[in-house]
């Protein structure tokens, strides 16, 4: 196999980080929406069910902004292990922000598809 | 578990830092966040096994981002979740001095923005003051003292220059409000577009 172009191949690393980058906020609403989350489970659940490696220090802001925009709302609980955890939960309008981010996801990535087939194809 | 006494003097350190960086936030909800990161330490740490070593911690705390970085987020987090509920230039504004007092990038964006906001404000101002002074308000071209032109904003307080042209006569009143109100309209989306990409590039871990 031909050795890739280092530039190249960074700029292909760079388009996918920034693919990641753009869903962030859409992941977060899609992790909450069985039910309520602390920060480093939404972190988990980030990880486990999506390649959205974030860095930590992003996910806790990214939830206050959520927060202060009504799309999630927040409470402590005690947990076993001896301190309080802050749980997440979606309000009713990031129920709705989540079903229409998921909505326009739907749509976009179906046409891509479409746009796409040959070159999957033909690889 | 229990955590060493080293390690949590190491863990209420980075904290203190952080909270004397939260400009902006209000006494609860800075204790809110400052007590999250607390648990989210904490759990950290428990997942990593029974002794909470320095090591541990610092790289517990690493993958937060400095406490200088991590309040850059949540400020600049702030502002974004603040102009989508008023895009307010006071507002705006409220929120980069906080994000200029934190990082470079902030700076820089205040300035711009305060010199956008500033020009804004002029021209609709010299727009709305024309019709009271209608022989002195506008934009004039004037020459200083070396005779060199220079433009010049008259608010049409004071004398009529000796020396010098008004450029735009009646057109200031609408070219200054459409002027005015498009800097002030582009110099808002400019600093939202720039807290954006700041917190994008700031959205992966290092690699």
């Amino acid at each position: 196999m031909k050795p890739r172009d280092p530039a190249e191949q960074e700029a292909a690393d760079k388009w996918e980080v920034q693919l990641r980058k753009g869903c962030l906020e859409l992941a977060i609403l899609a992790a909450l929406w069985e039910g309520k989350l602390y920060g480093l489970e939404i972190l988990r659940r980030l990880e486990s069910d999506s390649d959205l490696i974030v860095s930590e220090g992003t996910v806790y802001p990214l939830l206050s902004r959520l927060k202060s925009l009504g799309l999630v709302r927040s409470e402590w609980v005690e947990s076993d292990a001896g301190h309080p955890r802050k749980y997440y939960a979606l309000t009713s309008a990031g129920k709705q922000r989540g079903r229409e981010m998921a909505g326009m996801w739907a749509r976009f990535s179906s046409s891509m598809d479409k746009l796409l087939a040959p070159l999957v194809r033909g690889k | 578990m229990t955590i060493p006494d080293h390690s949590k003097q190491k863990i209420e350190a980075y904290l203190t830092k952080l909270r004397a960086q939260l400009r902006g936030f209000n006494d609860q909800q800075v204790a809110e966040i400052v007590a999250e990161l607390r648990s989210h330490v904490t759990d950290k740490l428990a997942i990593s096994g029974d002794a909470a070593t320095p090591a541990q911690v610092d790289a517990i705390l690493v993958a937060l981002g400095t406490p200088e970085e991590l309040a850059n987020q949540y400020i600049t987090d702030n502002l974004l979740a603040r102009a989508e509920v008023s895009r307010s230039p006071l507002r705006i504004l409220d929120s980069l001095f906080r994000w200029a007092s934190l990082s470079v990038a902030g700076f820089f964006v205040l300035i711009s923005s305060v010199l956008g906001y500033f020009f804004g404000a002029v021209f609709i101002l010299v727009a709305i003051l024309k019709p009271f002074h209608p022989q002195t308000a506008g934009l004039w071209l004037l020459h200083d003292s070396t005779g060199d032109p220079e433009f010049s904003f008259r608010m049409g307080f004071g004398s009529m220059p000796a020396d010098g042209r008004d450029l735009l006569g009646w057109w200031i009143v609408p070219l200054g409000i459409l002027a005015g109100c498009a800097l002030v309209t582009l110099t808002t989306r400019s600093a939202l577009w720039c807290a954006r990409q700041y917190r994008k590039s700031r959205a992966l871990p290092p690699t």
